[in-house]
């Protein structure tokens, strides 16, 4: 009874979400209170409901009810529990529930935390979050339904992708949702100032914590996914540039320009068209990633069974919410009224060179992952576009970008002065630079680009660490004081140094990695040795092994240096019982940021096997740097100066003085 | 500095730095693009030696070779036509015979094996690759489960 | 009936929480303007903060405290723009809330839901259930879950072949068979049941890799009958008649006279080329044949109760020609009618029989035989709702059913 309950509350949702849309909107264009008093607890009626459908589901999940459809398809009695819990977002149906999920408690956060939004941008906003809620709603119950049933239910289920059975799958989607669709919120809000003719300044204060909570998890998700597909997949690499994870890396790219722009905005109420426009964008691009992994239209890991149909219905939510939304944007953009003046040199100046290099950046990606689809669509060729592109267009891009972040933060608002702020960073310049030479000297062989290379990642830390220092005060003011005004600096300091400090770690990591892995395929025997990096390896031979729900052949290595033993390393090639599925596991020995990375390949006649094995020097520090900018965006998150009071009911506005803690 | 002279320059900033991304997406879109042809197009079009191409088809029945070291020949085919193809490396997991599949590389000059340096098989058991599919349609040899 | 009880809750709980801010005696409301008054003398608190603690400095401290008093000033001269409240609209709303909300939610939810249908975790499922139809399903499926733990035990896969063969589920019992004689070796026994799930597949073809099976079931036991007549079979499939009449011949020669393969057996010689002598009595009320199932393998296997088809009926029943097998099947299907008119309590026959109808693609038999099911069981029989189900997994309307 349970699933047909959450099968009653998902259309209940629908119903409510369809209210949530009309209502508040006459409300606001009413200045009707009783109206717009409809928005919050429709935001928070929808969400229970819909929380309420995805724990139905959960619990067909986790009970093997393989009367329902979706259950009985990515699902296997035998599968451990977290899989089994797992398994309700690791396919078409179910990602589309915990999309919903979080779609609705953002608005549901909007409407409980909206106190200090005045009441017609909070009903406008919520009432833009239930069109996307009633627009996705629609999609799940009718092209995509989880509550599909069976009768009489099947004994067995059909087992989830073994590649998706891993801890991998508990985060990644998750995380990855909650950026795409915590910039809805951006957008909402974005589409509701249109609507409005006005901005009010609680606008950008409101706008800029949402997009930053989207955009950490977003990194975050990001990351993770990386990762996970550099482990499980087992060939060694930690982005393709393959277009589904484009499709995450452009709302990201776009994200990152629209925290900075937000930042302008709410400083000085400059550049509001502009954030406005990105906001829009970004969540365009969100939308446009899921299209393009949902319709069938590419063919990944990520693509679930396609069906035409679903196709067709995103692509319409997608054209019905860019195109109305850029069409709103072209009407009303004009009657907001322009903003704060600066002169090209200065915080805001650059601010604007940072949206300009990954705006521009972002549409390189744009092209690079739309135009074998325009080409195919119209000339019928079929070409693939692969990294070459990518580290054609988008590298050069990113230098300039990188070399200039330093300089963003130390510059002075509405007029800086370029000249002191490089006086100041000379210590870092220095760093920099000696750490390239060195490079270049030591590293034997390495080329001068790795060196440079690796200089820019050292350019970032130390000019995230020259900003703080100077914030502090070091150098001019007494020690005390100096601590007492490190203290005192606001979290969202600290929050922008530590991200970009982590931009640093990565690109050191991405540098070290391309320029100075290793890789090596051999066959071995057992006792036959191979070198990876510092470290020789050892073959002692194949071993098969029992999992809980599948048959492995493990490889096992002995990890010698200089003739010690220092540690082991099992890779393995497993079966998937019930599909019949082999998967490659990769062992992976880490030392320090360092790791030795071992493939199995195809077992040969006479007891060998192919080996593939990398050795991939700081390779870790792509994934912590991720970590940091992550940190980064939860640190600035705490600033108290997001968080803003709402006036009090009855008090004069004149002597408003809120206690704010 | 006037504001038209400030708008002026951000605005001379920013197509500057659009132009040369329009430049370099063109110079990298002539260069760096790869083609996709099936074992008959090989054959009609006469594809040149040293062109990066992705070819796809089915591998054929028994002719995976496993030459000395990680080496392996195979043949590609569309069960119209078909190409030979030579391999260094380690073959993915769903690799098998009569299975789609995907490779990248170019000709030798002078030979007419293909030099793979890349292959890519399927995911998952359910999934073909979509270029693949579609030239067997084309070849009448495969009836997807289309809805 | 629980179920609408909780639905019809959660509808009015819903409504009532739309209808709240509609109802509510309305508070004096803020005016929109205050909020960036707020906003704004907040900022204004930050610039003294950095500035006590000296990270803003003194022209930029000037600069920034002046752009946001400027701001805070046209904020608070702005005019008042307070929210009203129309009853008009209000009224409006509510009926909107009250007639739309239930409404859409019962009907999206009639048109798509299966309100009676319970949730069936495994768990539930698995264990009780003795003498049900699901039993040997549920054994099946315990054995299927062992093996999946423990994939190298060669006895459970020999264990579960056969049973596989007999639930007609062709590709479980030929992996199952692959299994056994990979973990514990080849038997004649293993290698003929190999044989026949592979022929199952092929659909009625001798193919080289059924040959290859018996040719080892063969070689193991020379003198196994199931082995001899496949490969004779094959024989004659390929047009080698002289060769495959004399094996056959050879087969009825060595087996006694009442083997329940004999009559096959005696057809192909007879088809073969007539042999004089040997009698033909047509097997006459024999109630064990495969029905070919031509639904998904797996759930719908035939009932543990369903005589149990020994292999060699197996064998018999699917190397026929079509014709043969039809009117074989047809024959059968007369004789279990006419045991269900006298005997209607066998609720595993009469699925065999609605069954048989729509694989011969009787439909209206079909029908007629539901009907009559349905009539025999009462309203609140459980068998009912099992000939309910597969009905409706066939697709299948009853006629003039009355719920």
């Amino acid at each position: 009874m349970i699933v047909e309950l959450g099968h009653y509350a998902l259309i209940m949702a629908l119903a409510t979400a369809l209210l949530q849309s009309v209502l508040p909107i006459i409300g606001a264009r009413t200045r009707d209170a009783g109206l717009m008093g409809v928005a919050p607890a429709a935001a928070i009626a929808s969400f229970v409901l819909i929380l309420f459908a995805f724990v139905a589901l959960t619990v067909s999940y986790v009970t093997s009810d393989f009367s329902v459809k979706n259950v009985w398809e990515n699902s296997h009695s035998m599968m451990p529990m977290i899989y089994k819990f797992s398994g309700v977002w690791g396919n078409h149906e179910g990602s589309m529930m915990l999309w919903l999920l979080i779609l609705v408690f953002f608005s549901a956060l909007v409407a409980f935390f909206g106190g200090n939004l005045p009441a017609t941008l909070k009903s406008n906003v919520l009432a833009v979050q239930a069109w996307i809620t009633s627009a996705f709603l629609t999609f799940v119950l009718l092209t995509s339904n989880p509550f599909q049933r069976l009768s009489p239910a099947p004994l067995e289920g059909r087992d989830l992708n073994p590649i998706l059975q891993d801890i991998g799958l508990a985060i990644h989607p998750p995380m990855l949702y909650l950026g795409y669709v915590g910039f809805s919120i951006c957008f909402s809000f974005a589409v509701a100032a249109l609507i409005d003719g006005r901005i009010d300044a609680a606008w950008a204060r409101w706008v800029r914590p949402w997009t930053l909570a989207a955009w950490t998890a977003l990194t975050a998700g990001i990351a993770m996914g990386s990762y996970w597909a550099y482990y499980e997949l087992g060939w060694g690499g930690w982005w393709f540039w393959d277009p589904v994870e484009n499709a995450s890396f452009m709302p990201w790219l776009a994200g990152t320009a629209l925290l900075h722009s937000a930042l302008v905005m709410e400083k000085r109420e400059a550049l509001k068209i502009w954030t406005i426009l990105l906001a829009i964008m970004t969540f365009s691009l969100s939308l446009l990633g899921t299209f393009l992994v949902r319709s069938g239209v590419l063919t990944s890991v990520h693509a679930f069974a396609t069906d035409p149909t679903r196709g067709i219905f995103i692509l319409c939510i997608l054209v019905a919410f860019i195109g109305g939304a850029f069409t709103l944007f072209a009407l009303r953009a004009q009657t907001l009224s322009p903003g704060g003046l600066f002169a090209p040199i200065s915080r805001e100046g650059a601010l604007v060179l940072n949206n300009l290099f990954l705006t521009t950046a972002t549409a390189t990606v744009l092209v690079g992952t739309l135009y074998p689809l325009v080409l195919e669509a119209i000339t019928g060729a079929k070409i693939s576009v692969g990294p070459p592109f990518f580290n054609l267009t988008f590298g050069p891009l990113m230098i300039p970008l990188l070399l200039a972040v330093p300089f963003g933060p130390l510059l002075a608002w509405k007029r800086g002065d370029l000249w002191a702020v490089t006086q100041r960073l000379y210590m870092a310049a220095g760093a920099a630079l000696l750490v390239s030479l060195a490079v270049i000297y030591f590293a034997t062989g390495a080329p001068v680009m790795a060196g440079l290379g690796i200089g820019l990642g050292v350019w970032l830390i130390a000019g995230s660490l020259t900003d703080i220092a100077m914030r502090s005060g070091v150098g001019k003011v007494a020690l005390p004081i100096m601590w007492r005004r490190f203290k005192g600096l606001p979290r969202s300091a600290f929050g922008g140094a530590l991200a970009h400090m982590g931009l640093g770690v990565s690109v050191i990591g991405i540098v070290a990695v391309t320029a100075f892995a290793t890789e090596n395929v051999v066959t071995m025997k057992p006792g036959e040795t191979t070198v990876g990096g510092p470290f020789t390896l050892q073959f002692e031979g194949l071993k098969p092994n029992t999992g809980p729900n599948y048959t492995e052949l493990q490889g096992r290595f002995i990890i010698l240096r200089d003739g010690q033993p220092v540690s082991h390393l099992t890779a393995a090639k497993r079966v998937f019982t019930a599909r019949q599925m082999p998967t490659t596991e990769a062992g992976i020995y880490t030392n320090g940021a360092n790791q030795l990375y071992v493939a199995l390949g195809d077992e040969l006649p006479g007891g060998g096997v192919v080996v593939r094995v990398w050795w991939k020097p700081w390779v870790t520090f792509i994934w912590f740097g991720a970590i940091f900018m992550s940190l980064g965006g939860i640190v600035s998150l705490f600033d108290r100066r997001l968080r803003i009071g709402a006036p009090a009911k009855s008090r004069a506005p004149a002597v408003a003085v809120g206690q704010e803690t | 500095m006037t504001r038209k002279q400030k708008r002026l320059a951000i605005i001379s900033g920013g197509v500057a730095v659009i132009g040369a991304a329009v430049l370099l997406v063109l110079f990298a879109l002539q260069d760096q693009i790869v083609y996709f042809h099936s074992p008959t197009d090989i054959v009609e079009k006469q594809i040149g030696p040293d062109t990066r191409i992705r070819l796809g088809g089915l591998v054929a029945e028994k002719s995976v070779v496993r030459g000395t070291g990680t080496k392996v020949e195979f043949v590609v085919t569309d069960t119209a036509n078909e190409v030979a193809i030579t391999y260094t490396g380690i073959l993915p997991d769903l690799f098998r015979e009569g299975q789609g599949v995907i490779v990248e590389g170019a000709f030798e000059p002078g030979n007419p094996v293909f030099v793979a340096d890349s292959v890519l098989a399927k995911h998952d058991e359910n999934y073909m690759p979509k270029e693949v599919a579609e030239s067997l349609k084309a070849q009448g040899v495969w009836q997807g489960e289309e809805k | 009936m629980m179920f609408w009880i909780l639905a019809a809750v959660m509808t009015v709980a819903v409504t009532i929480s739309l209808l709240v801010p509609l109802m509510r005696p309305r508070k004096k409301d803020i005016d929109a303007r205050e909020f960036d008054v707020e906003v704004y003398s907040d900022q204004l608190r930050e610039i003294e903060r950095d500035i006590n603690i000296g990270s803003l400095s003194g022209q930029e401290a000037e600069y920034a405290r002046a752009e946001v008093g400027r701001r805070l000033i046209k904020a608070s001269k702005a005019e008042a723009d307070h929210a009203a409240a129309s009853t008009d609209l209000t009224r409006f709303g509510r009926l909107a809330v009250i007639i739309f909300l239930p409404f859409m939610a019962l009907a999206g939810y009639l048109a798509v839901g299966q309100p009676g249908m319970p949730a069936q975790p495994l768990a539930a499922r698995v264990e009780p259930v003795p003498d049900s139809n699901s039993n040997i399903q549920a054994l099946v499926a315990q054995a299927e879950r062992h093996l999946a733990s423990n994939p190298q035990d060669g006895k459970g896969w020999d264990v579960l072949a056969p049973i596989y063969l007999g639930l007609n589920r062709m590709h479980d019992s030929e992996t199952a068979y692959r299994n056994a004689i990979r973990l514990l070796g080849s038997t004649a026994a293993r290698q003929a049941g190999l044989g026949q799930s592979l022929f199952s597949q092929s659909g009625g073809i001798v193919t080289a890799e059924v040959q290859e099976a018996f040719q080892k079931a063969q070689d193991l036991q020379p003198d196994n009958p199931l082995s001899a007549y496949f490969l004779a079979l094959g024989l004659a499939q390929e047009g080698k008649n002289e060769q495959a009449r004399a094996d056959f011949v050879k087969l009825a020669e060595n087996s006694p006279p009442d083997a329940a393969w004999m009559p096959l057996v005696r057809e192909h010689i007879q088809r073969l080329g007539t042999v004089a002598g040997m009698g033909t009595d047509q097997a006459q009320g024999q109630t064990a044949v495969v029905i070919p199932d031509s639904a998904a393998p797996g759930s719908d296997a035939p009932g543990p109760d369903a005589p149990g088809p020994s292999a060699e009926d197996v064998a018999a029943a699917s190397q026929m020609s079509n014709e043969e097998r039809l009117d074989m099947i047809a024959g059968m299907v007369a004789g279990l009618d006419a045991k269900l008119r006298e005997n209607p309590d066998d609720s595993a026959g009469w699925l065999r029989l609605i069954r048989s109808h729509m694989v011969l693609g009787q439909r209206d038999k079909a029908g007629d035989a539901l009907s009559r099911a349905l009539d025999h069981f009462g309203a609140d029989n459980a068998d009912r709702q099992v000939l309910l189900a597969m009905a409706s997994q066939l697709g299948l309307e009853p006629k003039e059913l009355k719920q």
